[in-house]
């Protein structure tokens, strides 16, 4: 059962330029991008730093506005939903964010934040909510009696388990989860990773997962997605992903993750030659041609479209 | 006092603690290391184990209201730093001695542009014109790989992604050819392709600048690949330093062989009959850093824990080879 949809999600930032800041030109954040999120599901967006996947999960989150397109959450088109109207839904879909510390009020206690949401959304007040965030804190590996603390006293990563206490206060259906363990050391990772998955089968959420570590994602995905400068290039389930990616920027991607070893020559990963392009000026036909190997003369023109080319397997490529 | 000719950076005994409703949180007791000239030392750790407050220490970056340097002696290139003028600081930071910071969002400036703020520093420590240090600072945004380095000049950090903007502070940081580099978590909003190139490039700088680096990360792979020796920290304290290649052929702490049984495997399929398997955790929590820990820091979690460890501090053990861990049960 699908929970959350998005449907040619565009979103592009204005860039204003001259003496009078007319605008020049539009940063193409998100270019077009299709996906589908079941109950209980977990879905990785991979790509490189800057190519639109916080974009994603801002818009699908409305905190910023699409440009175009559509987000179906539980049946219901939430795009055009004006605050008041989306008040309800709300709840429904939290997030956990890449820099924590940013969204927090620095002079409120911890218990406070992570309770925050129980009290807008008038689920808990007074002890009910206290028991509640204590029970919260200890579901994500806090000290309960570290509630009255600020945030600056937490760790960086302690930080980043408020922020999912906070997120799983009011029992959403749909995480949008970014970079959430990429501040965690890998014995806490290891627990809020475990913790997203109990959560996750034991009250079906759905998570959009964001991440840039290959094996955590692979780790907690069902399927993922990669993209490329503002576009899903490859989308299908982790396995195949894995063992047989058909796009050449995933395949360049994941020849550049190993396992750690410190004897290996220190890997030239960068195995993805060439210089970023700019999500201001996108390279025209398939965004990658200057960068792919394999490129032929009409991928410089002519944008490859997702195609599904076994089942479930989705490829944006001249050549697949 | 000085003991080590070939260290840049010496840091004994330190202890740094902050005033809490709570009491007292020790954030640091008792950290000792060498940092020699042209290394690149890695700091490991479990969240909250005092790495990046080690490294604000190092800086006297501990906000003066709440925290201070109780104990202990820092010294750059022989001078002792936890004395020195506020004034003298100045003139270091972010020059002879720079960081990135583990947040960048919280350490650049919202409301300045990310050239301003990369030609300030430039002009602040090289005494350059603005238009030469603009010029400067364009550079490094070409050397962080960030595209459009003339349009992003102008952008407020706001507009950038969460890579970016830890490219900026990485930018920032290099911008005046540091004699040591502390880089807190320098690559952790990366994803791989521009990691390997951001590690390359401070790799880079330094065979050619020299620059010692202290490198705070999570990422094992990343230790492995760049570090000569590392230090784990659990608690506040150093519970074990090795060479790179001896920690991760015989790890000897019970912390550190938990650490390195949590990494998920890229080459192991995740999959068992359709269920995710559970990450190996470490159970149990972090001591509270507000009292005092008799005993050894880890013992309420370690499996190996006997009475001992509870009631006293274990001695720090070599096992030859510059390999060294502070454990009761381990033998080496
Ligand atoms: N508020 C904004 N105003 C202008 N441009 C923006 C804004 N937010 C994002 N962008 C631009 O949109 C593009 C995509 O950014 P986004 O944050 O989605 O990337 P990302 O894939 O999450 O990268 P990272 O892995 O580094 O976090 C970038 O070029 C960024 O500079
Ligand atoms: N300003 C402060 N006031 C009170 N306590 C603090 C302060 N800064 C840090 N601490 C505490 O000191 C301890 C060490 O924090 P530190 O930020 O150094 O951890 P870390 O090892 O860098 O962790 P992470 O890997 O999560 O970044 C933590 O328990 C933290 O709560
Ligand atoms: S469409 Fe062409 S340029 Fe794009 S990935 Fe495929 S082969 Fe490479
Ligand atoms: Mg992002
Ligand atoms: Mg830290």
């Amino acid at each position: 059962m699908t929970v959350l949809a998005v449907d040619r999600l565009v979103k592009h930032f204005p860039i204003h330029g001259g003496l009078l800041q007319r605008r020049v030109g539009a940063v193409k954040a998100v270019d077009g991008v299709n996906f589908a999120i079941a109950k209980g599901e977990t879905l990785g967006l991979v790509g490189e730093s800057g190519c639109g996947k916080s974009t994603v999960g801002k818009t699908i989150l409305k905190l910023i506005e699409p440009t175009s397109g559509r987000i179906v959450l539980g049946g219901e088109d939430i795009t055009a939903l004006k605050p008041g109207a989306m008040w309800p839904h709300r709840r429904r879909i939290q997030t956990i964010f890449q820099d924590p510390y940013s969204s927090m009020n620095p002079r409120l206690s911890a218990g406070t934040i992570v309770g925050e949401p129980l009290e807008n959304f008038d689920i808990a007040r007074g002890r009910e909510r206290d028991e509640r965030v204590a029970a919260l804190f200890e579901r994500v590996g806090l000290r309960p009696d570290s509630m009255r603390k600020y945030a600056h006293e937490f760790s960086g990563g302690q930080r980043q388990r408020l922020g999912i206490a906070k997120a799983l206060s009011v029992n959403p259906d749909v995480i949008v989860a970014d970079e959430p363990v990429s501040a965690l050391d890998v014995s806490v990772q290891a627990q809020v990773l475990n913790l997203l998955i109990d959560l996750q089968e034991e009250l079906g959420l759905a998570y959009l997962f964001i991440s840039h570590d290959l094996a955590v994602m692979r780790h907690i995905s069902h399927r993922i997605a990669v993209m490329y400068l503002g576009r899903i290039v490859e989308l299908t389930d982790k396995r195949t992903l894995f063992a047989r990616p058909l796009h050449p920027y995933t395949e360049a991607l994941l020849s550049a993750a190993t396992a750690p070893d410190p004897r290996r020559q220190r890997r030239k990963r960068a195995i993805v030659q060439g210089d970023v392009p700019s999500p201001a000026k996108p390279p025209p036909g398939c965004h990658f041609h200057t960068r792919c190997p394999y490129a032929v003369a009409d991928c410089k023109v002519k944008d490859p479209p997702l195609r599904e080319v076994a089942p479930g397997h989705h490829v944006a490529c001249h050549l697949r | 006092m000085s003991g080590n000719p070939g260290a840049i950076l010496e840091v004994r005994d330190l202890a740094t603690q902050f005033d809490t409703l709570d009491g007292v949180v020790r954030a640091v007791d008792g950290v000792s290391f060498d940092l020699e000239r042209g290394e690149t030392l890695g700091i490991v750790g479990e969240s909250g184990c005092g790495k990046s407050v080690t490294a604000l220490s190092i800086l006297r970056l501990i906000p003066p209201e709440t925290g201070r340097i109780a104990a202990g002696s820092i010294r750059f290139e022989g001078e002792e730093l936890t004395t020195l003028s506020e004034e003298a600081m100045k003139r270091l930071r972010g020059h002879r001695i720079s960081m990135i910071f583990q947040e960048p969002m919280t350490s650049l400036n919202p409301v300045l542009t990310v050239g301003t703020q990369i030609a300030e520093n430039v002009v602040r420590h090289m005494g350059v014109s603005k238009k030469a240090a603009r010029e400067r600072a364009r550079e490094m945004l070409d050397l962080v790989r960030i595209a459009d380095s003339k349009r992003r000049l102008d952008e407020y950090p706001h507009q950038l992604s969460g890579g970016m903007r830890q490219r900026v502070m990485i930018a920032m940081a290099l911008s005046c050819d540091p004699q040591v580099l502390i880089a807190d978590e320098p690559t952790t909003a990366l994803d791989v392709t521009i990691q390997a190139q951001i590690l390359d490039l401070m790799l880079d700088l330094k065979e050619k600048t020299g620059t010692a680096i202290v490198l705070i990360t999570h990422d094992l792979g990343v230790v492995a690949e760049t570090s000569r020796r590392v230090v784990v920290m659990y608690a506040g304290r150093k519970v074990e330093e090795a060479p790179v290649e001896a920690l991760f052929d015989n790890p000897l702490h019970p912390y550190t062989r938990g650490l390195m049984r949590a990494i998920p495997r890229l080459d192991v399929d995740a999959e068992e009959g359709g269920r995710r398997p559970r990450l190996q955790e470490i159970p149990g929590m972090v001591p509270l850093l507000t009292r005092p820990i008799v005993g050894c820091a880890f013992a309420a979690r370690c499996s190996l824990a006997t009475e001992r460890c509870r009631a006293e501090p274990p001695p720090v053990v070599d096992a030859g080879g510059g390999h060294t861990v502070a454990c009761w049960e381990v033998t080496p």
